[in-house]
Order: C-alpha cells, then sequence, then structure tokens
C-alpha cells in the first residue's frame, strides 16, 4: 500500500513539474498573445492540481489525517484561471487589435469589448 | 490653622464640568430649561462651597489630594483657604447672576446651548485655578481658561471684531501661558515642591534662590498678560466684541482676575523684595493711570468700561506691589468691590446697547427719564467707580490711596501718591462721563430705537448688585468686615490685626486726595469737549495694527524658514534624511569600538538562491524600467510576494500572511490611484543630480545592510525570549505574535488602529477637498485617453466573485477565531473581507456596489477604536489596568473545547478599523473616479442574461 502509494504521489509531482515547466517554456516560447494565454492553463490545472493531489495523499497515507485545503485550493485556482485568462485577452483586443480586425460574433450581439447593449435592451437573448 | 480633607473640594471643582454637559442637551428644551441646567449645576456647586464656609471661616484650610502623575510632581491636589474661598464664591456667584442675564440678553438666533457650554467651561477652569493646590495643575487650568476664553470671547463668530478679538485674547493670554508654566517649573525647582501649601511655608528659600528673579519674570509675566496689564493691556478692548454678559464676566469677576489671584496668592513668598515692589508695582500706577486716560475719550460704552477695567486691575496690582499687609489687604478689597460694582456696570451697559441698540456714547443721553430703573443701578454702580462715599468703591480707594500716601518710590514720596491721584481723578471722570453722558441731560429724538426698560429678567442682576454696592458702601464692617479679615489673613498668611472697616476715619491725607480726585473728575467732565478735541489731535499708537504687524512678520518669518526646509520635494527630505543617518551611523562606527560577529552564518540552498535572485532582479527592473508606472507596480508586487516567502521560509507565517494580503490591497488602491496620474514618470532632474540621489541611496541601502548583518551574527538578549515564554501563560495564546498585538503590546495596537482611522479620514478629507477645488474642474473636464471596454464588468468576474464571496469571508472568520493561538488574527482577517469586498466593487463597479452597503465605512472606523477602547476600559471593572486581558475556556457539546479572550473583542476592533480603513479609501478614490464623468451601471454586469435588478439609470 505504502509503496503504491508512493508511486502515485512521484508519478503526480513528476506530470505536475513538466506541465509547469510545459507552461512556463510556453509562455516564452509562443509569440502571440493569444496562444500565449494557453499554456500558463497548463501549469495552473495540471501543474498545480498534480502537486495538490498527491500532497493530500501524502497526509492522508503518511500523515494519518485528512487534508482537505488542497481542494479549497483547488476551487479557488478554477475559479481564477479563467478569469484572469479571460482580463488578458479582454486587454489584448483592446491594446493590439483594431474592431475592424475582429471577425462577426456570427449571433445577435458584437463583441462585448466594443459594443455596449443599452439597459433597456437588457436582459440579453442568451438563445 | 487646622486642616481638613474633604472630597466636596474636588466636587466643587468638577461641578462645572459636569454642568456644561447638560446646555447643549437640554437646548432641544428649550432655552429656559438650558439656562436652568447651567444654573442649577453652578447652584450646586456654590451651595457646597458654602457648607465648607464655616470652618474658612474659622481660618482653617481644607484640602484633597488625588496623586495623577506623582512621578512629575503634577497632582490633582485641591485647597480651600479665604482668597480662594473668596474667588470661587465670585466666580460662582456671579456666575450665577451671568447666566439669569443672559438668558435674557442672548436673542434667539443666537446658539444658546453653545454659550452655556463655553461659559461652564470657563467657569470650571477658573474655579480649578483658584481651588488648586499645585502650581503645575493651576496652570493647566490657566490655559485651560485660554482657551475657554477664546470660545466666549469669539461667541459671535460671524462678526470680524469677533474672530480678531478672540484670536489676539489667545495669542497674548497663551503666550503669558507658555511664560507661566516656565515659571512655575522654576518655582517648584526652587521650593522643592509643586505643592503650594509647602511653597507659601518657604519664603526664604525662595527669595534666596538665584533662580529667584527669571522666575518671578515669568510668573509676573504670565499675570500681567491675564490681567491686562500695560503693556499687555491691548487685548482687552477688543475682547469687548464678545456678547456682553461674557464680558461682564470675563472682565469683572473671573479671566482678568486670574492674574491678581496669581499674584496675590503668590503674595507671601514672591513679595518683599525691591524686584517685586518696582515690576508690579510701577507696571500696575501706569496701567492704572495710563487706562483711566484712554477710558475718558472711548465714546463706546464698553470700550470705556473695559479701559476703566485695565485702570482698576493696575490699582489692584499697583497694591499688591507694594508689599505690605495694609496694601493687599486694600487688594483684597478692591477685588470685591471692583468686581461687584463692575459686573453690575457691564450688565447696565449691555441693557442699554439692547434697548437703544448703540454703544456710542455721542448718540446717547437722557436715558434717566426713559429707562428709570437703569439709570438708578447705572448710577449707583459708576458712583461706586467714582469713589464717593456710601458706595463700595470709596472704601476700597480709600485704602488705596492711604497706602500710597506712605509710599516712597526710589526715594521720591510724591511721586506715588500724585500719580495715584491723578488716577483716582481720571477715574472718576470717566465715571462721570458714562453717568453724565448716557443718563443724564436732555431726551433725544434720533435713537437708533426707542428705549425703556427691559424685564425684570435683564435688570434683577444688576439690581441684586447695586444693593451690595451700597450696603457694603454703608455698612462695610457689618456686611464684609470679617470676610475681609479671613481674604486678607490668607492673602498675606499672617494673622492681621485689623481695624474695623469705617466709611469715616476723619481728615486723613488719603480724604484729601479723594476730594481732589472727585472735584478734578466734575471738572474734566465739563471740560469735555475742549479735551476731547486734544486728545483726538494727540498721535496714538494702534495696539492691534501693531499687533497684527507683529502677527504677520513672526508669521512671514516661520514661512520662509518652513518654506525653505520643507519645499515640497520628497526626494529632498529622503535625502537629508538618509544622509543624515548614514552620516551619524559612519561617525559611531568610527569612533566605537567592532568586533565581527560571533555567530555562523546559515547554509545556503537553492531556495534561499532563487528567492534572493528573484528579490535583486524584481529590484533591479525597478531602478531600470521605474518611469513606467504601471509596470513597477507589477514589480514591486513581485517584492512582496518573494518577501512573504521568505517569512514562510523563516516561520513566519503571520507575517506572510499579513504581506499577502496588504501586497493585494495596497496594488488594487494604487492601481486606481495611478488611473488619474500620469503613466510615465517624466525625467525632470540632470545626470549628476540623478547620480548624487543615487550614490546616497546606495550607502543607504549598504548600511542598512551591514547594519542587519552586523545584528544578526551576533547574540543578544531581546525581549522575545520573555514574550515566547509568556504568551500562554500571560495572554492565553499560542500564536506569539497575536498575543503581543492584543496583549503585551495592546497599546501600540491601539494606538495604531486609531492612527490608522485618522489616516483614513484624512484621505477623506483630502478627497473631499479634492472635490471642491480647481482640481474638481480639471477632473471633470477629463479626458479619455485610452479607450474603455464597453464590456467593465463581464459576467464571468460577476459571478466569480459573488461565488467567492461567502468563501473568502468564511477565511476571514476562520483566521480571525483561531487568531489567537494559530497564525492569523483581527488585522489579517480585516485585510481579508477587505479583498472580498473589494472583489465585488471591482466586478460591478463601485456605485453599485455601495448602494448594496448598508453601513457607512467611516462608523466601521468608529467602532472599531471604540470596541477596542471599551475592551480596554473593561478591565477597570476588574480592578485592573487598561487593556489587561482575561481568557477562558468554554465547553459547549458537541462543539470542542474552546478559548474565549477578552483580546478577541479587541481583536474585533482591530477588524473593523482595518475593514473601514481600507474601504474608505476606496470610497474615496471611486468617489474621484465618478467626478470624470464615469457612467455608474445599473446592472451588476454590462451584459446581463438574467432580469436586471434596478431600471433607473443614473449618471455620475
Amino acid at each position: 500500500m505504502e509503496l503504491l502509494a508512493q508511486i502515485v504521489i512521484s508519478a503526480l509531482l513528476v506530470i505536475a513539474g513538466i506541465f509547469g515547466f510545459l507552461g512556463s517554456y510556453g509562455l516564452l516560447k509562443l509569440d502571440d498573445t493569444m496562444r500565449r494565454l494557453h499554456a500558463p492553463t497548463k501549469a495552473t490545472t495540471i501543474g498545480v492540481g498534480g502537486v495538490l493531489i498527491a500532497a493530500m495523499i501524502y497526509f492522508a497515507v503518511f500523515q494519518d489525517k485528512i487534508s482537505l485545503h488542497e481542494l479549497l485550493i483547488t476551487v479557488f485556482l478554477f475559479i481564477t484561471a479563467p478569469i484572469t485568462a479571460n482580463f488578458v485577452a479582454k486587454a489584448h483586443l483592446h491594446r493590439d487589435v483594431k474592431p475592424s480586425e475582429l471577425p462577426p460574433t456570427g449571433g445577435k450581439y458584437g463583441w462585448a469589448a466594443y459594443d455596449s447593449v443599452s439597459p433597456d435592451k437588457q436582459p440579453i437573448d442568451t438563445d | 490653622m487646622t486642616a481638613h480633607l474633604d472630597v466636596t473640594l474636588a466636587l466643587i471643582a468638577a461641578l462645572p464640568f459636569i454642568g456644561a454637559v447638560f446646555p447643549g442637551l437640554m437646548i432641544r428644551a428649550g432655552r429656559d430649561a438650558c439656562a436652568m441646567s447651567a444654573g442649577w449645576a453652578t447652584l450646586s456647586a456654590f451651595i457646597l462651597l458654602m457648607t465648607l464656609a464655616p470652618a474658612v471661616w474659622h481660618g482653617e484650610t481644607y484640602s484633597f489630594r488625588i496623586n495623577w502623575m506623582p512621578m512629575l510632581g503634577l497632582n490633582a491636589n485641591f485647597r480651600l483657604d479665604g482668597l480662594g474661598f473668596l474667588f470661587a464664591t465670585m466666580i460662582l456667584g456671579i456666575g450665577m447672576l451671568i447666566i439669569l442675564y443672559a438668558r435674557f440678553y442672548l436673542s434667539r438666533s443666537d446658539p444658546m446651548g453653545q454659550f452655556y457650554v463655553y461659559l461652564m467651561l470657563f467657569q470650571g477652569a477658573m474655579l480649578g485655578i483658584v481651588l488648586s493646590d499645585n502650581v503645575l495643575m493651576m496652570v493647566v487650568f490657566w490655559e485651560l481658561t485660554s482657551l475657554s476664553s477664546f470660545l466666549l470671547i469669539g461667541y459671535w463668530k460671524h462678526t470680524p471684531d469677533g474672530r480678531q478679538g478672540a484670536r489676539m485674547a489667545l495669542a497674548v493670554t497663551g503666550m503669558g501661558g507658555l511664560a507661566l508654566i516656565a515659571g512655575m517649573l522654576l518655582l517648584g525647582e526652587a521650593a522643592g515642591s509643586y505643592d503650594l501649601t509647602d511653597i507659601l511655608q518657604r519664603r526664604e528659600a525662595i527669595q534666596a534662590s538665584p533662580l529667584y528673579l527669571p522666575m518671578l519674570i515669568l510668573i509676573l509675566l504670565g499675570a500681567f498678560t491675564k490681567s491686562a496689564q500695560f503693556p499687555f493691556h491691548f487685548w482687552l478692548p477688543h475682547a469687548m466684541a464678545a456678547p456682553t454678559p461674557v464680558s461682564a464676566y470675563l472682565h469683572s469677576a473671573t479671566m482678568v482676575k486670574a492674574g491678581l489671584f496669581l499674584m496675590a496668592r503668590l503674595w507671601p513668598v514672591l513679595s518683599g523684595t525691591d524686584a517685586w515692589f518696582y515690576i508690579v508695582s510701577t507696571t500696575g500706577l501706569v496701567t492704572m493711570v495710563l487706562g483711566a486716560a484712554i477710558a475718558i475719550f472711548k465714546d463706546d460704552l464698553k470700550a470705556l468700561l473695559a479701559y476703566s477695567t485695565v485702570s482698576h486691575l493696575g490699582l489692584i496690582t499697583m497694591l499688591l506691589g507694594f508689599g505690605t499687609t495694609a496694601a493687599a489687604t486694600a487688594a483684597g478689597f478692591h477685588i470685591i468691590n471692583h468686581t461687584i460694582f463692575k459686573a453690575a456696570l457691564f450688565m447696565t451697559a449691555g441693557i442699554v446697547d439692547h434697548e437703544t441698540h448703540t454703544r456710542s456714547i455721542k448718540r446717547l443721553g437722557g436715558l434717566r427719564h426713559l429707562m428709570p430703573i437703569t439709570a438708578t443701578l447705572a448710577i449707583i454702580t459708576a458712583a461706586s467707580m467714582a469713589g464717593i462715599p456710601y458706595f463700595n468703591g470709596f472704601l476700597s480707594k480709600e485704602m488705596m490711596l492711604e497706602s500710597a500716601a506712605h509710599t516712597t518710590w526710589d526715594g521720591n514720596g510724591l511721586l506715588v501718591p500724585v500719580l495715584a491721584t491723578i488716577g483716582a481723578l481720571l477715574s472718576a471722570a470717566y465715571s462721570f462721563r458714562y453717568i453724565g453722558h448716557v443718563f443724564l441731560g436732555p431726551v433725544r429724538d434720533d435713537y437708533p430705537h426707542k428705549p425703556h426698560d427691559p424685564g425684570f429678567g435683564l435688570w434683577a442682576a444688576p439690581a441684586f448688585l447695586s444693593v451690595l454696592v451700597l450696603a457694603i458702601g454703608i455698612f462695610p464692617q457689618a456686611v464684609v468686615g470679617s470676610f475681609l479679615q479671613i481674604v486678607a489673613d490668607a492673602i498675606t498668611g499672617q494673622h492681621l490685626h485689623m481695624h474695623p472697616l469705617k466709611v469715616w476715619h476723619g481728615l486723613t491725607p488719603a480724604l484729601l486726595m479723594s476730594a481732589i480726585a472727585t472735584v478734578g473728575g466734575l471738572a474734566v467732565l465739563l471740560a469735555f469737549t475742549p479735551l476731547d478735541r486734544l486728545w483726538e489731535s494727540l498721535p496714538k499708537p494702534d495696539a492691534k495694527r501693531i499687533f497684527d504687524r507683529m502677527v504677520e512678520t513672526s508669521h512671514d518669518i516661520c514661512g520662509t524658514i518652513a518654506n525653505h526646509m520643507h519645499d515640497g520635494q520628497l526626494t529632498r527630505y529622503v535625502a537629508i534624511f538618509a544622509t543624515g543617518t548614514v552620516a551619524a551611523g559612519i561617525i559611531a562606527f568610527v569612533t566605537g569600538d567592532y568586533l565581527p560577529g560571533t555567530r555562523d552564518m546559515l547554509p545556503v540552498d537553492l531556495i534561499d538562491v532563487v528567492g534572493t535572485i528573484l528579490v535583486i532582479a524584481a529590484t533591479a527592473s525597478i531602478v531600470v524600467f521605474h518611469r513606467s508606472r504601471l509596470l513597477v507596480l507589477v514589480l514591486i508586487g513581485i517584492n512582496g510576494l518573494v518577501v512573504s516567502l521568505i517569512f514562510v521560509r523563516f516561520s513566519a507565517p503571520d507575517l506572510a500572511m499579513t504581506q499577502v494580503t496588504v501586497e493585494v490591497v495596497t496594488l488594487i488602491l494604487l492601481l486606481l490611484a495611478l488611473h488619474f496620474l500620469p503613466k510615465i514618470t517624466p525625467r525632470e532632474t540632470s545626470w549628476a543630480r540623478r547620480g548624487r540621489d543615487g550614490a546616497i541611496a546606495i550607502a543607504a541601502g549598504l548600511a542598512v545592510g551591514g547594519l542587519a548583518f552586523a545584528l544578526m551574527t551576533r547574540d543578544f538578549s531581546t525581549i522575545s525570549g520573555y514574550y515566547w515564554e509568556n504568551a500562554k501563560p500571560g495572554g492565553g495564546g499560542t500564536n506569539v505574535v497575536n498575543v503581543i498585538l492584543v496583549d503585551f503590546r495592546g497599546y501600540d495596537t491601539f494606538g495604531e488602529i486609531i492612527v490608522l482611522g485618522i489616516a483614513a479620514l484624512v484621505i477623506f478629507a483630502l478627497a473631499e477637498a479634492l472635490m471642491n477645488g480647481r482640481a474638481s474642474r480639471r477632473l471633470a473636464n477629463w479626458e479619455v485617453t485610452q479607450r474603455y471596454s464597453r464590456d467593465r464588468h463581464p459576467l464571468m468576474m460577476v459571478v466569480a466573485t459573488r461565488v467567492m464571496m461567502p468563501i473568502v469571508l468564511m477565511v476571514g472568520v476562520y483566521i480571525f477565531l483561531r487568531g489567537h493561538n494559530q497564525p492569523g488574527g483581527g488585522f489579517i482577517a480585516g485585510l481579508v473581507v477587505a479583498i472580498a469586498l473589494l472583489m465585488q466593487y471591482m466586478a460591478s463597479g463601485f456605485a453599485w456596489a455601495q448602494d448594496r452597503m448598508k453601513f457607512a465605512y467611516h462608523t466601521f472606523i468608529g467602532w472599531g477604536v471604540m470596541i477596542a477602547g471599551l475592551t480596554g476600559i473593561g478591565a477597570w471593572f476588574v480592578g485592573r489596568p487598561f487593556l489587561t486581558s482575561a481568557y477562558g475556556y468554554v465547553h459547549i457539546e458537541p462543539i470542542e473545547e474552546f478559548e474565549l479572550a477578552t483580546a478577541m473583542a479587541f481583536d474585533l476592533g482591530v477588524f473593523l478599523a482595518v475593514v473601514g480603513a481600507v474601504m474608505l479609501a476606496l470610497y474615496c478614490l471611486s468617489r474621484i473616479a465618478r467626478r470624470t464623468g464615469e457612467t455608474v451601471n445599473v446592472t451588476p454586469m454590462d451584459f446581463d442574461p438574467s432580469h436586471p435588478t434596478e431600471t433607473t439609470q443614473e449618471n455620475g
């Protein structure tokens, strides 16, 4: 049992390390902001997630206590990571892309960053 | 002389202060209730005082001692003897009459509650002076009279005269007060005690001390400024801008008598020397003659009375200066008489002003026919001031002339008697003018307002005083004989054998001088018109202009110095500070011995290296990119994060948590502030200048680093060991940091949250000022240089912050609750909760979030400080010092046993203050943003797939 746990923990740590490295490397390597945006997501999800799962298993098996902090950290990460990405993308749209260069959205509404919806048209039609 | 201990004394001194609370509240119940509340407090104090009268009458003293700061010699010691009794009686007695008079004098538009609050404060301060046994305590009360009289004189704050008069009075008496503090310290030094009881016994030691002369001059400066002695007399006439009840009170019984009281009080120890005689009696003599001469030609009723007050104060000062027991007795007697007739005179002047709407003597006359009651009262009291037989002023004036007749000044036996006679003559002249030009003569038809006698309420007080004038004037021995005996005994500190007071002493030099004065006074009145013309043609220095110029000059000088030292350039301040500190350190290092540290260096591992590189790289980047402010902010963030990691590594989780949360809050607020500032720092200084600044910075950095290294490489004992051992047994918590914050050093923390609150309020005040100034117009014309997103409040962010809010709040509560034993505490919890709120504001915009916030952030700060303070005070109720904490363990099924400590309530205060301060800063920044014309969103997000909660559109 302990051996199995050790193997699992080690594997998780290694995988997490690889993804963490990949995330950082991608951030440097990729040349376009929109593409770059993808790289750190690997680090924040599987990279950090692997370490957290490893920690939980470690505490459960070797320290004989259930640790739930990691779950909370995961929740926070899952909530915040997309928002960060969303904001970076929006900033990129404003700084580097002209509205005319943007492709049509194909829906009833334009790009959120440029087309406002007047309050009397709210709530927006989500169908 | 036997002494009694009696707590009543402290109660008498406290009653006016307690009474000062009520008028402000009772004004809501009406003007009568307001006046009554002040009156009752004064009456209670008066009755209490009278219960002590029998023993004082037998020459006994009362005292009461409360140790306040015994190490400094500053104790709340009270003492009541004949002199104190006289003054306390005057302060409270006249005080009651003034309260009555003011009730009818003040008009409906005057804020009466304020008036009585100020009056009671002033009364309390005066009473404190005359009842203090400790001279330092007396100085405290002395300054309180300066402050409260400032409020009273400036009561009509809408008039420039009132404001300037109040400021002048405060400047002159306040500066005198400073001199007095120094004088009293020297006196205590010379006497070896700050208690009057002791000081009064040590005349020889004090007069033999080398400190005697400087001490005398300083104390007299205090007394002379307060009692408006030449050349400090000029503030008193300007203080006449106050409402008449104030003038009547301040200038008859209280404020200006404080200086006389001080001289009388210290008479036994200070008088009798040449220095005392020449300084005090000469000043008094000059003041008496000069004040009287000016008074005659004043056309303003109150100005005439003001200068007459100056003159009479000079008279009493002169008598005290003579240094003989007979003169001191006369001084005591004239203090009584002057109080009575001058209070009444001011009140009648107030009535005339009230009824005719003018105070100019040139526009008055013949009022005897229109206001018979007022005229009678005024004539009785003015006759007393003139020194006519059978009025009380006559008696003390006779005694004064008698003393003057026997005084030689620098070998000249004639100088003092002649000048004293001239003073009395002029005094008679202005008194006659007050009677003749206001009340006698034909009735005129051009009064600004048709006068008639006022209601009983207004003339009751002067009428009572007039009765006293006559009673003392006709039956002196029966009415005040024994009282004067105890007063004179108390002033001189001996048991005097006094002749009974009589109106007629036979044909004495004094009577002759008095006759000359009266006849001369009449002659001056008859020849008034030509004399007035002559006086007008004389060049006279304008005291107010001189004073204003002095104030302006000193203001300019201070301004020049301050503006050169503080030119607003922060780099200069830092450069001066850093250079000075480094230089001091280098001097200390060169002149002292230095031994290298003895502790071994810690091993360095990879993590340390990475951390160090990160900090250095971030800092170096800040230096390189410092002109791009946004980038710098990010780099500072890196620094903050690494520093908090360093804290984690060296087992300081509390610090790490604080650092991280502070970092987040700071970054957000800085980002917001940066929004209104240029994004680029312009190049303003030359290369040489920057090189110099760089050198200073490097030197300072190296010095700090070296110092830290030197400290950390050696063993030294600090107090931390004590904290470590006593955190659990003493403070009941295992988190030493938290126990230090809320228990060991609770006082510091209490001070800090107050500072934090003040800082937040200052930010608020600054932003408020910004909103109303030129900057506001600039903000209104703000040009948006960068395109705003149409989607400022994106759905994802809004939803995520809503989801996180309860979690973050829970984390805050958790950190708060466990703070006493594990990393956490009120400060961190406050920051965490503030971040939870900040997120909502960021996601949905300030206005939207603020609408949902039911409490103002100012109150958070207030509650925080109050809860922390009340927790500290709670310790008093179990007889422990401020902020002593207690703790216990509670066990409620099914929860595990947990600890409850009073420190938690204190921590709650810290928590609230932190939340309030952070959010108030955010509020201020957001107000600025609104001013730039930022639109306010109605819905929580810009693209709202749900139903909008509101339908109104508002614009910022």
